[in-house]
């Protein structure tokens, strides 16, 4: 066990040295070696702003400029914005609990729809409520995320507040004025986490679906059936649990996608979470914003990846390394 | 009494056995598209799900016809006495904050929707086949290495390097200038997305590899390229066909919503998601500029994914 572990982590080291020099490289074509008002001033000589450079770094060979840059990151440098030279870590802070508020809040949302449902589905195989789940879960993937949230907006926003009915937020984490309350965080929470936890529904739940039939044609199951156990009971103890270890390794094969998987909504309902700063950035060229962002969301999706694929090891003694 | 019965219900059985074994041999055999195929069209609403993509891609197609001869407007013909019109005889859809014809607007937008859909979709297999093929058929360091570069690839989000890549559009690389259009937009959302087509390719082609028929062929002489191409593709094809099928209802989801934030088909071109863009300014004015492009996405999107499973449940040879 150890040594899987061990190794998984070794294996993650190059995907994380080549997602670095991606963005690194990117980085050195977009925002490169500019430095803002340095070409443009008059009152430096060449040498000057040769000097300037040279103190910068940037007149060493590129691949020494990665190592600093590297080395950088590793201290939590993430870069400065090319607008107004913050630190770009500073804003990940700053942004990261919403989004991870979002997130979280949307798999909840999510696992306590998508199993029971599954379930449902798995009981009544083949009657008309298990083929309305299927119709349900092919309609919440297709669905356009940031569509649904605005007819959501549209309707419990707009026209509830035309119609004179309490309405909810549309957009922000809080209220200038309601910083800090519990139910104002709730109100603007609740429709773009229901927006973002359809997708999960849609696939969660069928996941649960086949994974419980699989349980329910175990000999076990059987066996537990003709002793006498209730329906009930052999349901919900004996056959849900283990149906539920594929979905624990489905649900960490979410973790990744944390901090990028609701970039569109949190777009949609002005969220403040990192997506949106994201574009925001991206729309007024702060490449290394965007960029150090990108570097953040990538190390995550590895480190996401390796708890996932640890959770998968410690839940399931049979897998082995291969 | 009761024996003989037994006995004879037996001897009726092994008759039945041996007829049914005459027939299954009398059959003609059906090679694996033949039976795929029959498959597929027994599927009623998977064939109806093709029938409308193949409905909306000839709309698409005859977008300019429709225009002249159905709603007479064109996408941009602007007409500021009659804004925000309601459905009415001249404009079947209304209009938007332009006064231009909602109808024909949707009907162009289908051309950038399916357009985008299905030319990332062929893009990506064709980048992702080869380099699957490529890696599973050598193996080896030219497997790690093309494998690494795919879990690089797959590590990075793609809706980062999607913001990132498109803002920095128009970009001009040497002759060719790359700009919001559909075409470009294609090319750079199959460049991001092609490591989780390369990874199924080269798992499958890792396993046919083995086969004995591999290495006869090999053993009288065929060259790399052949094999390749005649023997490990044709038998890789099936998985192909499978992931393309359920890869355009997810391209054209990504698409409209990179036209929703501004990043992807640029207005005047009418498309489905910067119709939406639109529409959120103008709420108050007219819910159907938010209802209706939505609803196109929506629909499409459904029909994509239920052609798609009927593709997988037919062709797919990992299922049977």
């Amino acid at each position: 066990m150890t040594f899987y572990i061990l190794r998984r982590i070794l294996i993650s080291i190059p995907v994380l040295i080549g997602v670095t020099l991606i963005t690194f490289l990117l980085l050195h074509a977009t925002a490169g070696s500019f430095v803002p008002g340095l070409e443009i001033n008059p009152n430096l000589r060449p040498e000057d702003v040769a000097r300037i450079r040279h103190s910068l770094g940037l007149d060493q060979p590129l691949y020494l400029q990665y190592i600093q840059w590297l080395a950088g990151l590793v201290h939590g440098d993430f870069g400065r914005s090319l607008i107004d030279g913050s630190p770009v870590l500073s804003h990940i802070l700053e942004r990261l609990p919403n989004t991870l508020e979002l997130t979280f809040t949307a798999m909840l949302i999510g696992l306590l729809v998508s199993i029971p449902l599954g379930v449902i589905g798995a009981i009544r195989r083949g009657s008309k409520d298990d083929n309305f789940l299927t119709v349900l879960s092919v309609a919440g993937v297709s669905i356009p995320g940031f569509w649904l949230g605005l007819m959501l907006i549209l309707f419990f926003s707009v026209e509830f507040h035309d119609w004179g009915l309490p309405f909810l937020p549309s957009s922000g984490a809080t209220s200038p004025l309601g910083a800090g309350d519990l139910t104002d965080r709730l109100e603007h929470l609740i429709m773009p986490a229901t927006v973002l936890s359809f997708g999960y529904i849609a696939i969660w739940s069928r996941y649960t679906r086949s994974s419980m039939l699989e349980v329910l044609s175990q000999d076990y199951v059987r066996t537990a059936r003709a002793k006498g156990m209730t329906e009930r009971r052999l349901l919900y103890v004996h056959a849900l649990r283990n149906a539920m270890v594929p979905l624990v390794t489905l649900v960490g094969l979410e973790l990744p996608g944390l901090v990028s998987g609701g970039a569109i909504v949190e777009i949609v309902f002005s969220w403040p979470g990192i997506g949106r700063l994201a574009l925001e950035r991206a729309l007024q060229y702060d490449y290394t914003m965007v960029l150090g962002l990108t570097t953040f969301a990538a190390i995550l999706v590895v480190a996401g990846n390796l708890i996932a694929d640890i959770l998968y090891a410690v839940l399931d003694p049979r897998i082995k390394y291969r | 009494m009761g024996d003989l019965t037994d006995l004879s219900s037996v001897e009726v059985q092994r008759q039945e056995l041996a007829l049914q074994v005459a027939d299954v041999t009398r059959r003609p055999t059906r090679s694996y598209w033949g039976e795929s195929w029959s498959r597929l069209r027994e599927n009623r609403l998977g064939v109806a799900s093709g029938a409308l993509i193949l409905l909306l891609a000839v709309i698409a197609i005859a977008a300019p016809l429709l225009s002249r001869y159905l709603t007479h407007y064109d996408f941009d013909h602007q007409d500021l006495d009659r804004i925000f019109s309601p459905f009415s005889r001249a404009h079947w859809l209304g209009t938007d904050e332009l006064g231009r014809d909602t109808l024909t607007r949707l009907i162009y937008g289908a051309r950038v929707s399916l357009g985008v859909g299905f030319l990332t979709v062929s893009l990506y297999i064709l980048i992702g086949g080869s380099i699957g093929l490529t890696a599973g058929y050598f193996g080896g360091w030219v497997d790690d290495v093309l494998m690494r570069f795919v879990d690089v690839l797959l590590t990075v989000p793609t809706i980062y390097l999607l913001i990132l890549i498109t803002s920095l559009l128009p970009l001009t690389l040497g002759p060719v200038v790359i700009r919001h259009d559909a075409v470009s937009l294609s090319i750079v959302i199959a460049i991001t997305a092609w490591g989780g087509v390369a990874r199924l390719v080269r798992g499958e082609a890792l396993s046919i590899k083995q086969r004995d028929f591999m290495m006869a062929t090999r053993s009288i002489g065929a060259s790399h390229v052949r094999l390749m191409a005649r023997h490990l593709l044709p038998n890789v094809l099936p998985v192909m066909i499978v992931v393309a099928s359920l890869g355009v209802g997810v391209i054209i989801l990504l698409e409209a919503a990179l036209d929703f934030i501004g990043l992807g088909v640029q207005p005047p071109t009418p498309s489905w998601g910067n119709m939406l863009f639109n529409s959120q300014s103008y709420f108050f004015h007219s819910i159907w500029l938010v209802i209706l492009p939505g609803t196109c996405v929506f629909v499409t999107v459904v029909a994509a994914n239920v052609f798609g499973n009927a593709v997988r449940d037919a062709f797919d040879p990992r299922l049977k």
